[in-house]
């Protein structure tokens, strides 16, 4: 669906690392919304409406979810395995994002269901590109299911 | 001719008299036959012819007997001869016209001849003979039956009685030669066996028959060997029961007895008492020596000196037993070094040896005391029995001084022999261990180091010697050998865990660190490449903010490595623990966190009962450091922020318990454990760098304590750890 709204959410703990991400996509105007989240708890509170997200109304259901692994609280593996259990949740398409290329992560999260695995380039113009990438990827390319299926 | 002239000699001495009698009266008589008639011829023709004719018959009957002596006929010779004579003397006084004939008086010479040249039987019979025929000739001459009696002159009588006293002379001669000979031959006899008797080396006696055993004779040789004379044997016929040593004294009376009774030869090993009262063996044999009919007449003994064969075989029983005991050790040996050769633990070693040594030699007792740690204490490791269980149970140990043999044994590093406890010093006596006699302590010295000892307690006074040492010392070496090895065996095995746990955490933090410092790098780069944006765009804030974004990653990974070199250092501590009072550790970390104190607001309690403790200045500064700020970091919005610091009590190995209570905003129970794991931070919003108290958590295990954390959401956090506990000082 060209042209609606997409909603990417952002879990994320590094505030530095979040604000290249967010802008990154901004600039390319690939995603209109994206939602950051600091930490595995807050976001699976949102994507279940629950603790401080309970009966809100703002609750979207995000397109794609871009996850990092070493979040404090809730690891992201878990949020991971989390959304991927959930018959409503299990069709976003979850993609990690995070600076660990070890192996046992990336097989634990592929075990876990996660839909890519990208490792974040220390060079600028790399992270651009795999920003840029990932957007058409995933935003243009890829056709989402419909969330009210 | 000339055989039967030589006087015979035969082996019998009886046979050889009366041959030899037989002999010389036949001659005898043929010679003075033959003078006789010489004689005669020239004095009385009436004698002659009688006598010629005689001779003609007496002569050839005569040379017929020496034959037969010589042919050991000697009785048939005998009665020849008598009857010969016999015949002659009746026939000639038949003749001569009865008993007046003087030829009657040769009656006597054969009643004297048949008593000595046959038997008693025979002789009597003769002389019977004799005494009829003579009464029958004077009774036939009385009748008239006889012809007229002969004429003979005075001389011619004389003549005829001279014949026969010759006759008699030449008997009794040839009797009384017979007899010297006899005696000769007995005297030269017995001298040969008395000289025999009384130089060989063996004693001789003689004991009666008559149940009591009195000595009647005894050789000289006793003086040798008893110190006894002869003579005082015999003058005290019971001497020899009185010098019976007193062990054997019963035996020997009752088998003297018993042989007595049965008349059994005897025959007994036993032991005498000398004059000196020294010891001595003999072997006694006696037999019963019967006369010719068979009676009893009394015993005849040998006493043979065995003393040294007797000390030789008890020296080969001595030899023998010493040979058993090696064997026995090199075989206790030779198990022990199978049981150790194939055990590595030593909690199932060490109660194996002990066990193997005890049964093996039969001792009473056997323990091992292995040194402690700081070298102060030998402490009982393993020990037989029920009292060796006992003393396992109380911990018993004994100091390394002089005042046990094991002490002695430790600081002398030699092996020790107590040959009687009762006696070697009443200090030495252990009363859980009562029978004690002897006691014997051995090093335990592997690698020259001395580890342990071994004590081994026998029951018997003077159970070991040099030779004893020597076979249980090398058992010892054996044994600290495989006490040492099996040691190393379990710090080898402790050792590889540990290794493997460094690994793991080695891995682990590789994995972490690699991880947590890239994140700093993908900031910077990222936002350089956005600086350059910024210019281009014009954006100053956006290019300020850029900038201060960089600046901070930076400072992060600085302060990153910082922690984490601090991390990698508290590893090693470089100066030796000293005595700390907490209390002072505690201002000294309240100086440097002032101003986060103050501007916090936080208002701290310091219990005044903080104990000292041992360890390193900088690092508890370190520890109490990380945990305040966190406790002032994690306040959240409580109004009246305090933090308490105290003491609480001790835990089971005497650490003393430590804690630092907030009333922030707690810690979910779920996050106990990963709050010390390297990088985890529960508030990424928080400044840290997550290594604080993975650090804390370091330096406390490094000192030999242990930290924890009990919280609630809400409702603060009070982290507890332990330390070892210093010496208080009187002054500072």
């Amino acid at each position: 669906m060209i042209g609606e709204p997409i909603l990417v959410m952002l879990v994320e703990d590094n505030v530095d690392h979040a604000e290249l991400v967010i802008r990154t996509l901004e600039e390319h105007r690939i995603a209109n919304r994206v939602r950051h989240f600091l930490d595995g708890q807050s976001a699976l509170d949102y994507l279940f409406q629950r603790g401080e997200f309970l009966n809100r109304t703002d609750n979207i259901r995000p397109h794609v979810i871009l996850l990092d692994l070493r979040l404090p609280r809730v690891d992201g593996i878990d949020v991971l395995k989390a959304i991927k259990e959930d018959d409503n949740l299990k069709t976003i398409p979850v993609v990690v994002l995070t600076t660990s290329e070890a192996e046992k992560d990336v097989a634990k999260a592929y075990y876990n269901h996660a839909n890519s695995y990208l490792v974040k380039p220390v060079g600028f113009d790399e992270f651009k590109r795999l920003m840029d990438d990932l957007g058409f990827y995933w935003l243009s390319w890829n056709t989402h299911p419909d969330p009210r299926d | 001719m000339k055989y039967l002239l030589e006087p015979p000699s035969f082996k019998d001495a009886k046979e050889t008299t009366t041959a030899r009698l037989i002999f010389f009266i036949s001659a005898g008589m043929v010679v003075i036959g033959i003078v006789f008639d010489i004689v005669a011829f020239f004095t009385s023709t009436v004698v002659f012819q009688r006598a010629l004719i005689i001779g003609a018959i007496s002569a050839p009957v005569c040379l017929f007997i020496l034959w037969l002596v010589h042919k050991s006929k000697i009785s048939a010779a005998g009665s020849l001869l008598l009857g010969m004579i016999w015949l002659i003397i009746t026939v000639g006084a038949i003749t001569a016209g009865g008993v007046s004939a003087p030829i009657i008086i040769g009656y006597l010479f054969l009643i004297s001849l048949g008593g000595l040249i046959t038997q008693k039987r025979i002789g009597t019979f003769f002389a019977i003979l004799s005494i009829v025929s003579a009464v029958a000739i004077a009774i036939a001459e009385m009748q008239g039956v006889l012809p007229p009696t002969l004429q003979y002159s005075p001389l011619e009588r004389a003549g005829i009685y001279t014949f026969f006293f010759l006759l008699t002379i030449i008997l009794q001669m040839v009797v009384a030669e017979n007899t010297n000979h006899l005696l000769l031959n007995a005297k030269k006899s017995e001298s040969l066996y008395k000289t025999l008797l009384e130089s060989i080396p063996t004693i001789s006696y003689i004991v009666s028959n008559n149940g009591d055993s009195a000595t009647q004779y005894v050789s000289p040789q006793v003086k040798r060997l008893l110190g006894y004379s002869q003579y005082e044997f015999t003058q005290d016929p019971y001497l020899w029961k009185k010098i019976l040593h007193p062990d054997d004294k019963e035996r020997v009376l009752a088998e003297s007895i018993f042989t007595f009774e049965t008349s059994q030869p005897f025959q007994m090993e036993y032991r005498l008492l000398t004059k000196e009262k020294r010891i001595v063996w003999v072997r006694d044999e006696a037999i019963l020596v019967h006369d010719e009919e068979s009676k009893p007449l009394y015993w005849l003994g040998v006493w043979t000196d065995i003393t040294s064969r007797k000390q030789a075989e008890e020296e080969q029983a001595d030899l023998i037993g010493v040979m058993t005991k090696r064997t026995i050790q090199l075989q206790t040996a030779a198990e022990v070094s199978r049981a150790i050769t194939s055990i590595l633990d030593l909690n199932v070693l060490l109660p194996n040896v002990v066990d193997l040594i005890r049964n093996h030699f039969d001792y009473y007792y056997v323990g091992i005391f292995l040194v402690d740690k700081e070298k102060e204490w030998a402490v009982l490791s393993a020990a037989t029995g029920e009292m060796g269980r006992t003393m396992l149970e109380k911990g018993y140990r004994l100091e390394l001084s002089e005042s046990s043999m094991i002490g002695w044994c430790l600081s002398h590093r030699t092996a020790r022999i107590a040959l009687d406890v009762g006696v070697d010093a009443v200090q030495f006596r252990n009363p859980l261990l009562p029978l004690t006699r002897s006691e014997m302590a051995l090093p335990l010295i592997t690698h020259g180091e001395l580890i342990g000892a071994m004590t081994i307690q026998s029951v018997m006074p003077a159970a070991f010697s040099r030779v004893d040492i020597t076979a249980l010392q090398s058992l010892a070496d054996q044994v600290a050998n495989a006490i040492e090895n099996a040691r190393l065996f379990s710090e080898r095995a402790s050792l590889i865990n540990e290794l493997e746990v460094r690994n793991a955490e080695l891995e682990r933090f590789t994995y972490t660190v690699s991880h947590d410092l890239r994140s700093p790098l993908v900031t910077i780069r990222g936002f350089l490449g956005y600086l350059r944006q910024d210019a281009v765009s014009n954006d100053l804030t956006r290019f300020d903010k850029d900038i201060g974004r960089i600046a901070s990653a930076v400072d992060r990974m600085q302060s990153l490595l910082n922690d984490l070199l601090e991390l990698s250092r508290v590893g090693r501590i470089s100066s030796p623990p000293e005595h700390i009072p907490l209390e002072l550790i505690v201002q000294e970390t309240v100086n440097l966190l002032n101003v986060q104190i103050d501007a916090h607001r936080v208002r701290l309690n310091i219990h005044p009962n903080l104990p000292t403790v041992l360890g390193d200045h900088t690092r508890l500064i370190e520890i109490m450091q990380n945990l305040i700020s966190n406790a002032v970091k994690f306040m959240g919005d409580q109004p009246s922020p305090e933090i308490e610091i105290g003491a609480e009590g001790s835990d089971k190995d005497g650490k003393a318990i430590i804690f630092v209570r907030d009333n922030g905003i707690g810690i979910d129970p779920q996050y106990h454990e990963r709050i010390f794991g390297l990088f985890n931070r529960l508030d990424p919003t928080v400044e840290g760098t997550g290594v604080g108290l993975t650090l804390v958590k370091r330096i406390i295990e490094v000192h030999g304590g242990r930290i924890w954390v009990e919280s609630q959401p809400g409702a603060g956090a009070t982290f507890f750890f332990t330390l070892p506990v210093g010496l208080e000082k009187t002054e500072s």
